[in-house]
């Protein structure tokens, strides 16, 4: 057996062959056979790159259908290091503007990734840039650029604190929603951008390149009829009212405070100013540092929404809450009067009025802005009471703008004052300075807006919002809901009280100076003390009169008298979202008027 | 004496037939992995014309006298030792290996050259009848006459022709009849090794089969637990050895053991290998369409990892096709095998055989991913000339001993 060449040995050396050829084929099978499609998954996976394409945010329309914000291509310029030539750079870097070495910078930075994937050197190229690229494209080998889209806020309204902005997704929102974002995406960081995210960022899409083992693109993959089209977000319809929210921001400009003008009947915010506005083109493409750290430290605080949430002393503006209060409680009545005898002396205090009115009636307290009135009011209706229907009035709560960003402010009442100053240790006299906006009471520029709209439409209105709904991919239009909301008072108390305001432009008031023959405007100025300069100026008011259309409220800070610097404001604004042109003013502007407020 | 003039019975068409298959089927596959390649595209035309120079090797070897073969023992082998020497001195690096000696534009490596004279050389040593084949001293002669190639080869370093040689080495000294229990005895030890490599199970299985085994050969105690205790201490030696190969041979090893840990490395190429082959299914993609080829996921593919290439754009019937191909070849070559009765010619036989099965077994199988990436060339298909040149004359040494084999009853 043990022979030369034995039959057993040619029987091992060919069971080895066969073995081993058994094995192959075994593997081949399982490879080929079995498993070819994880391997083909594999292999489509090294060949097959798949490039996100943005999707275009939705655009956002007034409540007429102008646009407010759209989109607008953006040039990066790219250079693909493979086909570069580097004696390029000194001109390249000319041709942008940067300092020399700029390119070879980048260049260097990126010098790990494929030579073959293109390097971002520049965002957002003028067009003339592109041009002159297109121009000498093929002695620039290897320059090329990208089309990206950008907000468009060239439509005249600035905006900044309704739309928000839109920043590089932070990284908890990356893992907050896996797979949706990736690093360098954008998304909504404020405002309408933030709020309606969802709605407005629309889906991306997918194009498929053939890549070589060095990432070099040799083709589109199966003629692009893989691809996946991004699809746009959904286009927002707003309630803002374009005209009317220019001029705001014109007048508003150079100034800080804010301007909020609703619809009384839907609760649709028509306007909303607060300024210092900011430049939303800032944030168009990537945020520079030095641009966003220049708004972060600026002492006027440009990003923060005054309007929603800056919480201010409301002043004389918050005098009808109590005539209402006293109305509906049945202390007084229309023809009941209190005497005022130039101030009120309560617990040893001395509350004073700017003016002796005598005996004097709700209607003229309020037209005349008679503090000593409102101090009796107060002290009638006691915390309770008082606090009871500033709450229905909105004070003191968030009222669910769909934005956000809301403040709910300070609005007393028994449960505050004994958390703030002990149980049995306050003097129910607080309840005075309440009576005419001062004390602990602190409100927002909507807040007040949305008490006027109130007082307007005789205790009903809707839920402050921004968006009335969305168009979906059809062209369909979805309305979104908000809450209607009824006070239950009674319809005689609002007419009393809207007359007052009525006389406070048009008959004996302290904003006579913004009458107009044309249109009726009610409102009531205020002033509010500010302990860190010049009284800030505050006016509230409706119009037109017989049939509300439109509710404002303004804050002009530092500026001093409400009647004088914020009713003009409103006024202007009235007048833009009626379409009254004749701005003829009667000759009753009074300047004792003026001096003789709060 | 009659003599033949039957052309069947002076040429094996089997082989020669499948030669021309797996060579065609060579030339397609570095015409689709060299197309548009920037340094490569020139390689399928080099390669056509060393096939058609190489036919015509193996047709005049064919032609010779017989006699030639024992004449050319001693110049062959003084010849491949003194190549081995000057290509250490004076050879070019390719691949971080001194292995290519140039002539002007042509190149080649004297260890192709050098497997003829070993296989001549060992088989001429074993097919003197004087010698004994359990002697000692005349399998140590044997060992030196292989050993000295084998050095010159692994100071080069090429571990790959290195294995080559001592595979054919032990596999002719085997089919000179030395008994099988000295085979069990060299090889055992290996064979654990080899599998401690996997883990501690298949040491332990390893290890069973190995007690098994010496039940079976029967020795004495004494002498079958020293064997035993020797396997043991190889299994342990593993650790030990695996510190000597160099590093990259070490990451070969770890990327052969598990290739998805580090994709991008070591294990790069024989993952995607892999993946060319696994997605060619069972038609393939078809010629020139193979996308790990196309675009050149396998670098140098036309060398090593030619397989893939057929395995991608031919699928599991063009795999199949050629590893039948080398079956044919290799069944044929044991059927000569048998009818050739000089123990010379039957060891030369062996020798090609054992080589082209060894370069066989472990190029494909280590393009399908069985055996960790070992760089030696797929016969008749892969890129290169002396390859070709040394692989053709083989076959026709083969074919002259088949011509002649009436003669050498």
């Amino acid at each position: 057996m043990d022979a030369f060449g034995s039959l057993v040995r040619k029987r091992i050396l060919t069971t080895v062959i066969i073995g081993f050829f058994s094995l192959l084929v075994i593997q081949l099978f399982t490879m080929q056979i079995l498993q070819t499609e994880q391997y083909d998954l594999k292999s489509r996976d090294n060949s097959i790159k798949g490039y996100e394409t943005d999707a275009p945010r939705g655009t956002y329309f007034d409540r007429n259908l102008n646009v407010l914000v759209s989109n607008k291509p953006a040039f990066t310029l790219q250079i693909t290091p493979a086909y570069y030539d580097t004696s390029f750079n000194p001109m390249i870097e000319k041709i942008l503007n940067e300092q020399p070495g700029y390119v070879s910078r980048i260049l260097y930075l990126n010098r790990y990734y494929s030579k073959y994937s293109p390097r971002n050197i520049k965002r957002d190229i003028d067009f003339q840039t592109i041009a002159w690229i297109e121009e000498h494209e093929e002695y620039l080998k290897g320059l090329s650029y990208k089309i990206q889209l950008q907000r468009d806020y060239s439509y005249g309204v600035n905006g900044s604190h309704i739309f928000g902005y839109i920043k590089e997704v932070p990284p908890d929102k990356l893992n907050e929603e896996k797979g949706r974002y990736v690093p360098g995406d954008l998304i909504g960081f404020s405002g309408i951008e933030k709020y309606y995210e969802k709605y407005l960022r629309g889906e991306k899409g997918v194009k498929y390149y053939v890549v070589d083992a060095r990432q070099k693109m040799v083709g589109r993959y199966d003629e692009g009829k893989s691809d996946k089209v991004p699809v746009k977000g959904y286009d927002l319809i707003l309630s803002i009212d374009a005209e009317t929210q220019k001029i705001a921001e014109k007048l508003m400009e150079g100034k800080r405070g804010a301007v909020v003008a609703l619809d009384p009947k839907t609760g649709e915010v028509l306007a909303l100013v607060s300024a210092p506005e900011y430049n939303l083109a800032d944030f168009a493409t990537v945020t520079t540092r030095d641009v966003f750290n220049k708004l972060t430290t600026d002492p006027s605080k440009p990003l923060f929404n005054r309007a929603t949430a800056s919480i201010y002393s409301p002043g004389s503006t918050h005098k009808m809450v109590g005539a209402i209060a006293a109305l509906e409680e049945g202390i007084i009545d229309e023809n009941s009067t209190l005497f005022c005898g130039g101030g009120l002396n309560y617990g040893g205090r001395f509350f004073k009025c700017l003016h002796v009115d005598g005996n004097i009636k709700v209607e003229r307290a309020i037209e005349h802005s008679c503090n000593t009135f409102f101090y009796r009011l107060a002290l009638s209706l006691g915390v309770d009471k008082w606090s009871k229907y500033a709450h229905k009035f909105g004070f003191g709560q968030k009222l669910g703008l769909d934005i956000g960003e809301e403040m709910s402010g300070i609005c007393p009442d028994r449960k505050y004052y004994d958390r703030v100053f002990g149980k049995g240790k306050w003097s129910e006299g607080l309840v005075i300075n309440l009576g005419i906006g001062q004390g602990e009471l602190g409100v927002t520029p909507l807040q007040l807006a949305h008490y006027v709209s109130l007082i307007a439409n005789n205790g009903t209105t809707g839920t402050p919002h921004l968006v009335k709904g969305y168009i979906d991919k059809k062209g369909a239009f979805h309305a979104f809901d908000y809450k209607n909301i009824n006070l239950g008072l009674r319809e005689h108390t609002f007419e009393i009280v809207k007359k007052a305001m009525y006389l406070v432009v048009n008959g004996n008031g302290t904003a006579g100076h913004i009458r107009m023959k044309n249109l009726s405007i009610a409102g009531k100025t205020g002033t509010a003390q500010n302990p860190f300069g010049k009284e800030h100026a505050l006016f509230v008011g409706f119009a037109p009169y017989e049939d509300p259309k439109i509710a404002v409220a303004v804050i002009v800070e530092n500026a001093g008298y409400g009647g004088t610097h914020a009713a003009p404001v409103a006024k202007e604004v009235m007048k833009t979202y009626l379409k009254v042109t004749d701005d003829d003013v009667s000759g009753s502007t009074s300047t004792i008027a003026q001096v003789t407020e709060d | 004496m009659r003599i033949d003039y039957n052309i069947k019975d002076k040429f094996d068409f089997w082989v020669l037939g499948s030669i021309i298959a797996l060579i065609t089927f060579g030339l397609m596959a570095i015409y689709s992995s060299t197309l548009n390649h920037p340094t490569a595209y020139g390689n399928f035309e080099k390669q056509l014309y060393w096939a058609v120079g190489s036919f015509i090797f193996l047709i005049t070897v064919v032609f010779l006298p017989k006699q030639i073969l024992r004449l050319s023992v001693v110049p062959l082998y003084v010849i491949s030792i003194a190549m081995l020497l000057v290509v250490l001195f004076a050879g070019k690096t390719v691949y971080g290996a001194k292995s290519w000696l140039s002539f002007g534009p042509f190149g080649f490596q004297p260890s192709e050259f050098a497997k003829i004279g070993l296989i001549l050389s060992i088989a001429y040593w074993f097919g003197n009848r004087q010698r004994d084949i359990n002697s000692i001293k005349d399998i140590g002669i044997a060992l030196i006459i292989s050993g000295i190639p084998i050095i010159l080869i692994l100071l080069e370093p090429d571990m790959g022709t290195a294995i080559v040689f001592i595979v054919v080495t032990l596999t002719m000294i085997f089919w000179a009849g030395i008994s099988l229990f000295s085979v069990f005895v060299v090889l055992s030890p290996g064979f654990v090794a080899f599998s401690s490599l996997f883990g501690t199970v298949y040491f332990l299985i390893s290890l069973v089969i190995v007690a098994g085994l010496l039940f079976f050969f029967k020795r004495d105690l004494f002498f079958s637990i020293t064997i035993f205790v020797i396997n043991i201490s190889a299994g342990f030696l593993f650790d030990f050895l695996f510190k000597i190969l160099k590093p990259h041979q070490q990451k070969r090893i770890e990327a052969f053991l598990d290739p998805a840990a580090d994709p991008l490395g070591s294990g790069y190429n024989a993952m995607q290998a892999k993946v060319a082959i696994g997605s060619g299914g069972l038609f393939g993609k078809g010629f020139l369409h193979g996308n790990q080829t196309q675009l050149r996921f396998i670098p140098e593919q036309w060398t090593d990892f030619i397989y893939c290439v057929i395995g991608e754009e031919f699928g599991f019937l063009g795999g199949i096709a050629v590893l039948i191909l080398f079956l044919v070849i290799f069944i044929r070559l044991l059927h000569i095998l048998s009818q050739v009765k000089d123990a010379f010619y039957s060891l030369i036989i062996v020798g090609i055989l054992t080589l082209l099965f060894t370069h066989f077994a472990i190029n494909i199988g280590m393009n399908v991913g069985l055996i960790p990436v070992i760089g030696l060339p797929l016969p008749f298909l892969s890129y290169g000339g002396s390859s070709l040149l040394q692989n053709m004359i083989l076959i026709g040494i083969v074919m002259n001993i088949y011509k002649n084999r009436k003669q050498n009853v």
